[in-house]
């Protein structure tokens, strides 16, 4: 069974149709990278699939239930877990407490009120694994809003990563960074995905990132899905090429 | 450990308070005390989870009529009535937390400033259930079948008001500084965010406004017996703006800052009205001088102040924790 099934999933904002009719599957242990030229839809349909907007038309369904009309939170519970195109932390908790809250997430006793020690204690231990996984040990006790724009991009990751998602999506995890630090994400990236726990879908800009991370590719172009495959065919590809890898209009 | 001291050291120099106090200043600092618990309250909305109540008053309120009905009607004993009035304020605060967290910012506000209004209105509107402008008289502040005239008498009032205020500061902090406190914290740093991580921040926010209002309800009902009488002034709504200015000049995210702030501004209150009738102008350039040049309150001030001092040179690894404070 796919671990993600998309049929048909549409969003229209008035007469534009940002998402049309998109239908992919993703199996567990993929690395899938979505990609298309600006305001292909790429981060619409993060956003479709996640709950953050519902869908016009179509469903999305996850470990075979339908998750399309959940609102965000229980889409997390129920496994995806998700980083944003424009960085969302808080901004004046260390960047260990910003990875602990997203850990106590996914635990029974989030809710409690007093107390919780056995739950700050299991966070934690979560969250300094996430941290060392995306190599931020170094910045644990660090305000988020201190570091680096391309640390705290790979803070974003941590948090998704120490929910133990069954999918994890990274919404251009590279955007906004220098040559440098793409590099730097790059490698960190391989590191994280070389464990092969982890299923994920990941919208980027920057081809050589993708071709060195994905091992799939869906090709979005005016919110339809015009080319999937191994990275190889796509390359090849007339169309994707006219519509995006270099190609003018 | 250290906390344990401190507050021990603080619950024994608050029960020698009516030892060197005169008698005539208890009545001042009972109720100094009771809008310290009042102003405690409104923190956890404004300083841990940062959702701007302009109303409320309307816990305040709610409280003392509700602990004045109930000692006037049923004749209680005083801490049974109490303890009802909080509970009871609660949930009236259920139905006023649904509707308020389903928006932000001004727009709560603005709610919850019309929730109290709302009381207000009512208290006018069911005479003579709630008195209308003339209030509610002689309110008794009755022993009980268990012989508590304690309460009776300023001083035993007094520390039954320190019980409070001591009880709701010890539950606060136990609430800011759970599992669910670091939830409040998120939704104050980045609320779209703490909701993609997970969590129903709808339902975090209802059940902070439902405690905030219990912890007000407790000040309003502990100040209606205490006065003797409850009137429509306890509903009015320049009270959410006092108490607001309270929190911010107290120290906001801290618990102790408004605190102090609540018993500060009482105090100040009683004594510039003895010279003057513009107190408020006072009062009100108090708040500007802090919100300009100490945004952090007078309790930011002190605790800053502490730390410096603590401070050897290449000691800077505990800055951090102090912006958080609801960290564990």
């Amino acid at each position: 069974m796919p671990l993600l099934e998309c049929t048909g999933l549409t969003r229209r904002f008035g007469a534009l149709v940002a998402v049309d009719n998109v239908t992919m599957t993703v199996e567990p242990g993929e690395i899938r990278a979505v990609i298309g030229p600006n305001g292909a839809g790429k981060s619409t349909l993060f956003n479709v699939i996640t709950g953050v907007l519902k869908p016009t038309d179509g469903e999305a369904l996850f470990e075979g239930e339908r998750i399309s009309g959940l609102p965000v939170y229980e889409v997390v519970q129920r496994g995806i877990s998700r980083t944003f195109q424009l960085t969302h932390l808080f901004p004046q908790l260390s960047a260990r407490e910003n990875v602990r809250i997203a850990a106590q997430a996914k635990l029974k006793g989030r809710w409690a009120m007093t107390g919780g020690a056995a739950v700050f204690e299991q966070s934690q231990h979560l969250a300094d694994a996430a941290l060392e996984r995306l190599r931020l040990t170094r910045f644990a006790d660090t305000p988020a809003r201190n570091l680096s724009h391309g640390d705290q991009r790979l803070l974003e990751i941590a948090m998704a990563v120490a929910q133990g998602p069954t999918l994890l999506m990274l919404d251009e995890p590279t955007q906004g960074l220098s040559i440098e630090e793409t590099e730097h994400a790059i490698g960190i990236l391989q590191q994280m995905l070389a464990g092969g726990d982890l299923t994920v879908i990941l919208v980027e800009h920057d081809m050589e990132v993708v071709f060195k991370l994905a091992h799939r590719i869906t090709v979005l172009h005016r919110g339809q899905v015009i080319a999937d495959g191994l990275p190889g065919e796509v390359k090849a590809d007339a169309q994707v090429q006219s519509a995006y890898l270099g190609g003018f209009e | 450990m250290r906390f344990a001291w401190t507050f021990a050291i603080a619950v024994v120099l608050a029960c020698l308070v009516p030892l060197v106090s005169p008698n005539y200043m208890m009545t001042i600092i009972v109720e100094a005390l009771i809008w310290g618990i009042f102003a405690m309250s409104l923190d956890l909305l404004v300083g841990y989870t940062r959702l701007y109540s302009f109303g409320h008053v309307a816990a305040y309120g709610l409280g003392a009529y509700t602990s004045a009905l109930l000692l006037l009607h049923f004749n209680l004993p005083l801490p049974i009535a109490i303890i009802l009035a909080v509970a009871i304020s609660s949930l009236i605060a259920v139905p006023i937390a649904w509707v308020c967290t389903r928006t932000h910012g001004v727009s709560f506000a603005m709610l919850t400033l019309a929730f109290a209004q709302l009381g207000y209105a009512m208290l006018y509107r069911f005479k003579e259930f709630t008195g209308g402008s003339n209030g509610l008289a002689g309110i008794p502040r009755p022993a009980g079948p268990f012989g508590l005239e304690v309460f009776q008498g300023k001083i035993g009032y007094f520390y039954l008001v320190v019980f409070c205020l001591f009880g709701s500061y010890l539950l606060c902090r136990l609430l800011v500084n759970s599992p669910f406190g670091s939830v409040l914290a998120g939704i104050r740093e980045n609320e779209a965010k703490t909701s993609a991580l997970g969590y129903n921040t709808r339902a975090y926010k209802r059940a902070v406004v439902i405690a905030s209002y219990g912890f007000g309800s407790l000040a309003g009902a502990l100040y209606a017996p205490f006065a003797g009488f409850a009137s429509p002034e306890l509903f009015f709504w320049l009270i959410s703006g006092k108490v607001l200015i309270m929190v911010i000049v107290g120290g906001a995210g801290t618990l102790i800052g408004p605190i102090i702030g609540g018993i500060f501004f009482i105090f100040l209150e009683h004594q510039l009205a003895e010279f003057t009738d513009l107190w408020p102008l006072i009062f009100g350039a108090i708040f500007i001088a802090f919100v300009m040049l100490a945004p952090q309150g007078i309790w930011g001030l002190v605790t800053s102040a502490a730390s410096e001092r603590r401070r050897s040179p290449g000691d800077a690894a505990s800055e951090s924790e102090d912006v958080t404070g609801a960290s564990a």
